[in-house]
């Protein structure tokens, strides 16, 4: 048995997303190796491989991760689901409160003994996710009634986003919609989708008059900005700018793998606008490629829905997909100027340790979720 | 509908609703920035921080008629640092031996604790572009280069050196002004100005990319976009450094001399217009200083060196025979109420005299009275046109024209149109423009003038580049042109240069004391005043500006030059006693260097040899006698295949024998030089000890045909 045909072997689940997920790791590295170059120049003496050594570690953990978690039966997840919820709460309040402040954020938190920086909200976000594929899929029986169905789902929907949001709304935001996104899928009714949108505008308002009161824990003075330059900045704040410019280097076809030039200009060209490098180096058709991808996961994510022969599987799989093309998109958005500057990374592409990670943790459940549904229909056939 | 039908049912709203739209618009706004807006963008790109970054070419070299460097250009350093640059590790690990490097070789005002303190402290700052010295030579950038720390290069080692050139002139002040220069902050001169697009070359481009903008940090981008620079090419000129030097040295010393204000000398080649020499030496600060190209840039009225034109002008429309006589007066004439005199010692003896010999004299009653006779009035001698005809003559001659040299600043020539109001003709002007006054016209230009007499009518164009030269090899060639093939008619060149050699050979000449044996030569002085004319307060700064022009050899004229001295104070003024010496000196160091302009010694018809007549007893090397009696086209007879050998005359023809050096016996040095005297006697193992005397050996201490013994000492007369 060739190496090949062993780890195909291994690999469960669906295979078109294990091949997205080695294109989009792929994409990952090179870019990243590019975009580092001045990082590497200013901090490592010039040394990018120590940057690449790093990234790549962190891709081939992802990997592991990715591995390990499509393994676990994914109903397991659902078990877990309320433990998960219950512990992340409090690690979002100690990071708000006590978390290092990076780039005037607090969103990390350093994990006791081992040294290793963790953004609370991705793990949080997982919980939310699970949490919510659990309860709508506990409660098909009864969804549309409000007190019993609507009001569970939405009470920690609401306490986690509103943790997040102080330090990063978008992310927040991301979330709050695929939230309702899962439950419009999950046959919630309409009014109260509705009503969970108005609410949402409620807590975002409160937050930002709350903001100017405690301009330390919620940064809603940025949020403003933000949104006030990408008003009135046609042509967009200088990092968009740039973006602008690595995509107009880009061209169709690209600079060529080393040879984008706005990765120095760029601040976050490894991470917020990374799409904009994947762009110069590689040119529009790889940004169309990755556009692409991201659809093509969630059509394969509407095919495990349609097969999913319980509720959870399908809604899980509806929230992570759902969750990472929004992102996905939020991300490309700000690259293009559509949308006001964001932190939001591309999934499995940008550089930065536990997003990273946790999208492959993403992609081994969404891939659990198919490995077995595989499998019953299968046992089905045989039946 | 069923359950699952229900969720499919909104999964597909949200996927063709929502994700499937922004993926399009996503997609579309991202050709739209890359291909509709693409240009404008990549150009913003470009402006704000790609930048080309001009590679400046070597420039081309000035090269003397020979090929020795007239102007180069030398590379140097700047060198500079990086203090941020190296690592903690390395910086530390190095900065001791660094600090001590720099004190001692680099940094002059630092003791080894201050160099380190100094290193230390730029640490801790963040200007990443610190100066350590200026202007260090290649190898003194290569031995800093070494320095620890700095040997890691430029990005580990913070090691930065920005190459610069500077323009060096190897022969200093010689025809330094017609080199010239080209300098930012002033408009380039001379040949460095004129030629400046040859010479600079192509200047090439190195793409930078600004990669750090908050502290303008660029480096530079290795693509294909580069263009290396290419270098200029060199400018060969006409100039011998020789005759340059005799010329400006010459010139020197008669500045000195005379104290005078500014100078000029000029040496052209008669056939091709080469100029051969141009010094200019004006005042200074510190002292004499090619300051300005008066040679070619200052139009000045000449004065008597103009004469030449107004009698070839009378001879070409055939108005004067040289023998008539003209009556000079005694030396003083007036035209109108403005009163003219002569300058020579003779006049005052003299009524009437002939035409050449008033030339000769250089009298200014005589020439201008001749012009006023014949071109004062319209007559049918002049073809009725009176002064006109005189100023065509003029222009034939060429004197209102530029000569063209081929150098930036030549000044116009100013000859008066006849009966001009505009040009303020008076009754007046007419005579002394004869004498050269009421007009203007440049050293050279005037030289040119008198080049095309020597040159038997044929007007050259004067000429400074010789050739562009790439690689060594001729690329553009600046051929001898000439400007006007016939001057005048070959009697009225013919009669002009006899008048010039009557100035120096007549014993009443002007330039008479300039006579030498040795060759001829031909040329006129001038004694011009400058500054005569009254201010209106009745002050004149007066004074005289000295000139010579002319030929040699007569025969053969090979060079023309010419040499202007403005206001000597001291020691005379006329131009036989200023600029004539200086003529006098550079034709004479001239023909002395340049042994073709000398007359073969056998050009004259084989004289009979008599043993009297022949060189007696010469003993030498072999080679050198041969090479004598090669050129001197003697016949030698005889067999000798020895080094050395004795020439003995016998009759009429000359023998040559052999002088054997035999192995171990003491040879004989009689006859011979010093230097061969020691040579063969050290050689074959004696100790030359005492030398008495000079000239040849006259006797030795040990008999010749004497065993050897090794080491003994021997002693040589001479006389």
């Amino acid at each position: 048995m060739s190496l090949g045909t062993r780890i195909a072997s291994e690999l469960k689940g669906d295979r078109a997303i294990w091949a997205i997920v080695a294109i989009l790791a792929l994409f990952s590295i090179l870019v990243v190796y590019s975009s580092t170059g001045t990082l590497a120049y200013k901090k490592m003496g010039g040394n990018t491989e120590a940057y690449l050594m790093k990234h790549v570690v962190v891709v081939a953990g992802g990997l592991m991760l990715t591995y390990m978690a499509h393994l676990i039966h994914y109903t397991k997840y659902s078990r877990w689901a309320p433990t998960l919820l219950v512990v992340s709460i409090p690690l979002l309040v100690f990071t708000i409160a006590f978390g290092p402040e990076i780039n005037d954020a607090r969103r990390w938190i350093e994990v006791p003994f081992v040294g290793v920086t963790i953004q609370t909200s991705d793990f949080a976000k997982l919980a939310l996710l699970i949490y919510v594929a659990r309860a709508i899929s506990s409660k098909q029986e009864y969804i549309k009634d409000f007190n019993s169905a609507f009001l569970p789902i939405i009470v920690p929907v609401l306490i986690i986003c509103g943790l997040i949001a102080p330090a990063n709304l978008s992310t927040a935001a991301l979330l709050f919609i695929t939230c309702m996104g899962v439950m419009f899928v999950g046959r919630v009714a309409m009014q109260y989708i509705l009503l969970l949108l108005l609410l949402g505008v409620v807590v975002f308002a409160t937050l930002v008059l709350a903001g100017e009161f405690f301009p330390d824990v919620i940064r809603s003075a940025t949020w403003t900005d933000r949104v006030r330059e990408f008003m009135e900045e046609p042509d967009g704040v200088d990092q968009v700018q740039q973006a602008k410019i690595a995509i107009a280097n880009g061209g169709w076809l690209g600079l060529g793998p080393g040879n984008s030039i706005q990765r120095n200009y760029l601040y976050s060209s490894h991470s917020d606008f990374i799409y904009a490098i994947v762009i110069e180096e590689y040119g529009i058709l790889a940004g169309i490629l990755i556009v692409l991808l991201y659809l093509f996961l969630f059509f394969r994510a509407t095919r495990l829905v349609t097969k999913s022969p319980k509720a959870f599987g399908a809604m899980l799989v509806m929230g992570l997909t759902f969750n990472m093309i929004l992102q996905a998109f939020v991300n490309i958005a700000v690259s293009v100027h559509l949308v006001p500057v964001t932190g939001v990374t591309l999934p499995m592409i940008s550089m930065g340790g536990t997003s990273m990670l946790f999208t492959c943790v993403y992609f081994g459940i969404i891939l659990s979720v198919s490995k077995y549904i595989e499998a019953v229909s299968v046992e089905a056939e045989a039946t | 509908m069923d359950i699952k039908n229900e969720v499919l049912y909104r999964v597909y709203i949200l996927l063709f609703g929502i994700l499937v739209p922004i993926a399009v618009v996503l997609m579309y706004r991202t050709v739209d920035i890359a291909i509709l807006q693409g240009e404008r963008w990549r150009q913003e790109g470009e402006k704000k921080y790609l930048d080309y970054r001009q590679v400046e070419a070597d420039r081309g070299n000035i090269l003397t008629a020979d090929g020795s460097l007239l102007a180069t250009s030398v590379p140097f350093f700047d060198i500079y640092f990086d203090p941020l640059a190296a690592s903690d590790e390395d910086f530390a690990k190095y900065k001791d031996t660094l600090a001590h490097c720099l004190a001692t070789f680099v940094l002059d005002n630092y003791t080894v604790g201050g160099a380190l303190e100094y290193l230390e402290n730029l640490r801790k700052g963040d200007n990443r572009h610190i100066l350590l010295k200026r202007k260090v030579t290649y190898d003194g950038k290569k031995f800093i280069e070494e320095f620890p720390l700095f040997s890691l290069g430029q990005n580990k080692g913070g090691f930065i050196a920005r190459k610069r050139s500077e323009r060096k002139r190897p022969f200093g002040l010689l025809a330094q002004r017609t080199i010239g220069y080209v300098r930012d902050s002033a408009h380039p001169v001379g040949l460095e100005g004129r030629f400046n697009k040859i010479l600079s070359g192509t200047p090439g481009s190195e793409p930078m990319i600004c990669i750090d903008p908050g502290k303008d940090l660029w480096i530079p981008v290795n693509n294909l976009t580069a263009i290396e620079p290419e270098r200029g090419d060199d400018l060969q000129t006409t100039i011998d450094i020789d005759i340059q030097d005799i010329a400006e040295s010459a010139l020197l010393r008669a500045m000195n001399f005379h104290n005078a204000e500014w100078g000029t000398a000029i040496v052209m080649e008669v056939k091709t217009g080469a100029v051969r020499a141009i010094a200019n030496l004006g005042r200074s600060e510190e002292g004499w200083w090619e300051t300005y190209n008066y040679g070619i840039g200052a139009a000045i009225e000449p004065g008597s060196t103009f004469k030449t034109a107004s009698l070839m002008a009378l001879l070409e429309d055939d108005l004067i025979d040289l023998d008539d006589t003209v009556s000079i007066e005694h030396g003083v004439t007036s035209f109108y109420d403005e009163v003219m005199e002569d300058a020579s010692p003779y006049s005052p003896k003299l009524d009437s005299i002939r035409i050449r010999e008033a030339f000769l004299i250089s009298s200014n009653v005589g020439v201008s009275k001749l012009v006023n006779q014949y071109y004062g009035q319209k007559t049918k001698a002049n073809g009725n046109e009176g002064a006109a005809r005189y100023i065509k003559r003029l222009k034939d001659f060429n004197l209102n024209l530029p000569t063209g040299v081929n150098i930036d600043g030549e000044a116009n020539p100013y000859i008066k149109e006849a009966y001009s109001t505009a040009d303020d003709w008076s009754g007046t002007t007419l005579p002394w423009m004869s004498i050269g006054y009421e007009m203007k016209i440049t050293p050279l230009q005037l030289l040119t003038f008198y080049n095309g007499i020597a040159n038997d009518g044929e007007v050259m164009k004067p000429q400074i580049a010789q050739a562009v030269l790439r690689d060594g090899k001729v690329i553009e060639k600046y051929l001898p042109t000439v400007t006007n093939r016939r001057l005048a008619s070959d009697k009225t060149i013919r009669q002009a240069k006899e008048l010039l050699l009557s100035v120096v050979e007549d014993e009443r000449g002007t330039a008479h004391k300039l006579k030498t044996d040795n060759f001829r030569f031909a040329g006129k002085t001038g004694t011009a005043q400058i500054n005569y004319k009254r201010s209106s307060r009745g002050t004149s700064i007066g004074g005289y500006q000295a000139s010579f022009v002319g030929f040699f050899p007569y025969e053969k004229p090979k060079y023309s030059c010419i040499v202007v001295i403005n206001r000597p104070r001291d020691n005379g003024f006329y131009g036989s006693d200023v600029a004539g010496p200086v003529f006098r000196e550079i034709a004479d160091k001239i023909f002395t260097t340049q042994v073709a302009l000398h007359k073969p010694l056998n050009s004259d018809p084989k004289p009979m040899l008599t043993a009297e007549k022949l060189p007696a007893t010469s003993l030498g090397a072999k080679e050198d006698m041969m090479v004598i009696l090669d050129y001197l086209d003697m016949e030698t007879f005889g067999e000798a295949e020895t080094p050395f050998v004795v020439l003995r005359p016998q009759s009429d023809s000359l023998i040559m024998e052999p002088r054997n050096a035999v192995e171990n016996l003491v040879p004989n040095v009689y006859g011979l030089g010093l230097r061969d005297a020691v040579h063969l006697l050290e050689n074959a193992g004696l100790r030359v000890t005492v030398v008495e005397g000079a000239g040849k050996v006259r006797s030795q201490s040990i008999t010749a045909g004497a065993r050897i013994k090794k080491g003994t000492p021997i002693k040589l007369r001479l006389n």
